[in-house]
C-alpha cells in the first residue's frame, strides 16, 4: 500500500488502493463491479465509501517485548477486525508508560491498545484515550484467536461492527466509562477508506462474575443466526486512571488479584494442606509413642504363689548306700536250665 | 500503622500501662512508644497493630466528569452500539422450563450456559439493529458477485470445513460401527433359533420314523409334514384304542425317549474286560503310518540339520 497525504477535508481516494486493479474507480461506482469481474481475473475492489469520513478515529494497537505467540495472534487478529487500526514496532521495557503517548502522537492515533506481557504469563492490556482522556489497565485472560479451528464464522476484512453491550454497563459509573471508551475504540468510522459498507458481525461485551468477557459473531441470517468468527477473550478491570497511561486513578477494582497473588495463595494453600498433614502425623505419633509403658515388673506374677509349709533343709553329708540287685544276672537261660534237669 | 485499643477486664488493668512487651511487635521502640503514650494517642488496655483496611478508590465524581469530558455526541449511524438484554430463550421455552437467569449472573462455569447467554444478547442486538439499519441506509446483505477480501483467508475456510466434515464422518462411522455389532448380535441370536428348529424337526421326524420302522405307528402322517389331520370321525375309535394304551403307554413312551432305539446311551463307555478285549476300533494303516503327511510342505521347513552340518557350517561362519 503506497503512502500518500490524505488531504484534509475528508476526501476519500480509497480506490487507488485496489490490489491488482486494472482501474480507477470513481467514488460514486456503486460496489458492485460485475462486469469487470467477468472480464478480467477475479480482482478484490478496494473497499469503495460513499461518503465523506468525518470521524477521524484512530487505534493504535501494538505491545511491549516478551509477548508470546497467542498474544501476537490475538493482536494481528484485533487489527485485522478493526480497519481504522494501526500497528507498531515493540515497545522497549525500559521506557516508562506515558512515551506511549508521544508514540501515539507521533502515529497521529487517538486511541491506544497497548499490550503489556510481564512474566511471559501474565498479559495486560491498556485501553487509553491518547492525548488527555481516561485509560483503563485490565488483565487479559482466555485468549481464543481468529485462526481457532472452533471458530467457524468469517466476515469482511474491515466491514463495521455492531457493538453490543450488556445493560449491567449502565449500572455502574465506571462501567460507563468504559462503555463510551469501547465504543469509541471497537467502532469503524463510517466511510472509513478501509471499510466495507456492510454490517455483518457483532463485538459482544458482557459483564460477568466482575469480569467482561468478548465476543465476536457473524450474522449468517436476517433472523440472527449467528456463528462465532473470534477473537475471543475475558478482560479483568484493574484500575481506570484519569489520565492516558497515567494520572490519578478513579476507580480501583477492589476484587482484582494480582496473578502473582493468586499464585501464592495457591502455593500456600498447598503448602498448609501438606503441613495440617505432617502435624496430624506428628501428633499421631507422639500419641502412640507416650501410651508405651516399659513392662519391667510383672503385677500378675505372684498371683499363682501358693504359701507351702517349710520344709527343713537336710543336707546329705554322707552318699547313700548302693541298692541291693536282685535280679541274678548269672542265671542261665530256661531251655538250658530245662536242658539240664 | 494503626494501633487499636480494646478494653480489659479489672484484673489486668494494673499489669498494664500502654507499654508493649518484648515478645510483641518489635518495630516500635519503647522511646517511640513513650512519646506515643505522652501524647495521648495510646490508651490503657492491649494495644494491637491491626491491618488498615484498604480502600478502594471510587471517585464517582472524578469518573462521572471524565465521562462527561471525553464522550463524543456522535449520531448513532457512526457507533452502531445498541444495549439490551438476551433475547428469548427458545429452547427454554420450548420445553417448558423457566429461563434460567433473568437479570442476575449467569454461573461462569457453566460454559454452556455462559456462551448461550453471550450468544442470545448478540442475538437481540441484531434483532433491533436491523431495522434501524435500514432505516439508515446501511445494507447488511452481501450481493452475492461482490467479491471482496474476508478476515480469513479462503484456505483457513478450507480446513475448518476439512475439519467438521472429518468430525462428522467419525460420528458417522462409529454409529454404523454400533449399528452392525447390534446387527450381529441380533443375526446371530436369530440363526441360533434357526438351526434349533431345524435340529429339533429332523429329531421329530426320525422319531417318527423310527417309530414306524419298529411298528409302532402304522400312519405315514409324519411325511405329510405338518398338516394337521380332522379326528372328528374315528375319534370314538381312537379313544377306545387310545384308552387302552394310555397306562403303560406312558411309561414306555417315557423309557423309549430315554434308552430307545439302539439300546442303552449312558453306560456305553466304561473301562471293563470286554470294552478292553475289543479291538474293532484298531486301523493298522492309521497305527503304523509314522507321520506320513510330514513331508507334504516341503522337506527342510521345520528341519534342523544335523550335528555335523551345523559343525561345518559353524567353523566355515
Amino acid at each position: 500500500m503506497s503512502a500518500f497525504k490524505r488531504k484534509r477535508g475528508g476526501q476519500a481516494p480509497g480506490n487507488k488502493k485496489a490490489k491488482k486493479a486494472k482501474f480507477v474507480a470513481d467514488t460514486s461506482e456503486a460496489p458492485k463491479e460485475n462486469e469487470q469481474e467477468k472480464t478480467h481475473e477475479i480482482t478484490v475492489p478496494a473497499p469503495v465509501s460513499q461518503g465523506k469520513w468525518k470521524n477521524k478515529e484512530r487505534v493504535l494497537i501494538f505491545s511491549s517485548r516478551g509477548i508470546n505467540y497467542r498474544t501476537r495472534h490475538m493482536m494481528q487478529d484485533l487489527r485485522t477486525m478493526m480497519p481504522h487500526s494501526k500497528a507498531d514496532t515493540k515497545m522497549d521495557r525500559k521506557d516508562k508508560l506515558f512515551v506511549v503517548n508521544e508514540v501515539c502522537e507521533i502515529k497521529n492515533c487517538n486511541k491506544c491498545i497497548f499490550f503489556e506481557a510481564k512474566k511471559k504469563q501474565d498479559l495486560y492490556m491498556w485501553v487509553a484515550n491518547s492525548p488527555h482522556g481516561p485509560s483503563a489497565k485490565f488483565l487479559v485472560q482466555n485468549i481464543h484467536t481468529l485462526a481457532e479451528l472452533k471458530m467457524t464464522g468469517n466476515c469482511l476484512k474491515g466491514s463495521r461492527p455492531l457493538l453490543s453491550f450488556d445493560p449491567k454497563f449502565d449500572s455502574e459509573p465506571h462501567f460507563a466509562v468504559l462503555k463510551e471508551l469501547f465504543t469509541q475504540t471497537f467502532s469503524t468510522p463510517r466511510y472509513h477508506p478501509k471499510s466495507q459498507p456492510f454490517v455483518d458481525h457483532v463485538f459482544t461485551f458482557t459483564i460477568n462474575d466482575d469480569r467482561i468477557w468478548f465476543r465476536n459473531y457473524q450474522i449468517m441470517e436476517e433472523d440472527a443466526a449467528l456463528v462465532e468468527i473470534g477473537p475471543r477473550f475475558v478482560l479483568n478491570l484493574i484500575k481506570v486512571f484519569q489520565g492516558s497511561f497515567g494520572g490519578p486513578t478513579l476507580f480501583e477494582n477492589p476484587n482484582f488479584t494480582s496473578p502473582n497473588m493468586h499464585r501464592r495463595q495457591i502455593r500456600l494453600a498447598a503448602a498448609a494442606r501438606v503441613r495440617e498433614k505432617q502435624m496430624v502425623k506428628e501428633l499421631q505419633k507422639l500419641k502412640r509413642a507416650g501410651t508405651k509403658e516399659d513392662v519391667t515388673i510383672d503385677v500378675t506374677a505372684d498371683v499363682f504363689l501358693t504359701p507351702a509349709d517349710e520344709t527343713p533343709v537336710l543336707i546329705q553329708t554322707e552318699a547313700p548306700e548302693p541298692k541291693v540287685v536282685k535280679k541274678n544276672k548269672h542265671k542261665a537261660f530256661k531251655r538250658q536250665r530245662m536242658a539240664r534237669k | 500503622m494503626i494501633i487499636d485499643s480494646s478494653t480489659m477486664e479489672s484484673e489486668d488493668e494494673e499489669s498494664l500501662l500502654g507499654q508493649e512487651s518484648e515478645d510483641e511487635n518489635s518495630e516500635l521502640s519503647d522511646s517511640e512508644l513513650q512519646e506515643a503514650f505522652a501524647k495521648g494517642w495510646l490508651k490503657p488496655g492491649m494495644n494491637v497493630l491491626v491491618d488498615k483496611t484498604k480502600k478502594h478508590v471510587n471517585n464517582v465524581e472524578g469518573l462521572k466528569q471524565c465521562l462527561a469530558g471525553f464522550r463524543k455526541d456522535l449520531p448513532w449511524a457512526e457507533r452502531l452500539d445498541m444495549t439490551n438484554l438476551p433475547a428469548e430463550d427458545v429452547i427454554y421455552k420450548a420445553e417448558g422450563k423457566k429461563p434460567a437467569v433473568k437479570i442476575g449472573d449467569v454461573n461462569p462455569d457453566d460454559d454452556f450456559q455462559r456462551e448461550m447467554f453471550f450468544y442470545r444478547q448478540a442475538q437481540a442486538t441484531v434483532l433491533d439493529a436491523l431495522p434501524l439499519l435500514s432505516k439508515h441506509g446501511i445494507p447488511t446483505k452481501r450481493p452475492d458477485d461482490y467479491f471482496a477480501e474476508m478476515a480469513k483467508s479462503d484456505q483457513q475456510m478450507q480446513k475448518i470445513r476439512k475439519k467438521l466434515i472429518s468430525k462428522h464422518l467419525i460420528l458417522e462411522k462409529s454409529e454404523k460401527a454400533k449399528k452392525l455389532r447390534e446387527q450381529r448380535k441380533f443375526g446371530k441370536k436369530v440363526q441360533v433359533e434357526v438351526i434349533q428348529k431345524r435340529h429339533k424337526e429332523k429329531r421329530d421326524m426320525m422319531t417318527s420314523v423310527k417309530k414306524f420302522q419298529k411298528g409302532m405307528t402304522d400312519k405315514l402322517d409324519f411325511l405329510d409334514g405338518d398338516q394337521k389331520k380332522p379326528r372328528e370321525p374315528s375319534q370314538a375309535q381312537n379313544k377306545v384304542a387310545k384308552d387302552n394304551k394310555k397306562g403303560p403307554n406312558a411309561k414306555r413312551k417315557y423309557k423309549d425317549q430315554r434308552f430307545g432305539f439302539g439300546g442303552k446311551k449312558k453306560g456305553k463307555k466304561w473301562n471293563t474286560k470286554e470294552s478292553h478285549n475289543d479291538v474293532s476300533g484298531f486301523r493298522a494303516k492309521v497305527a503304523n503310518a509314522k507321520g506320513a503327511k510330514k513331508g507334504a510342505k516341503g522337506g527342510k521347513q521345520n528341519k534342523r540339520p544335523g550335528k555335523s552340518v551345523r559343525k561345518k557350517t559353524k567353523s566355515r561362519s
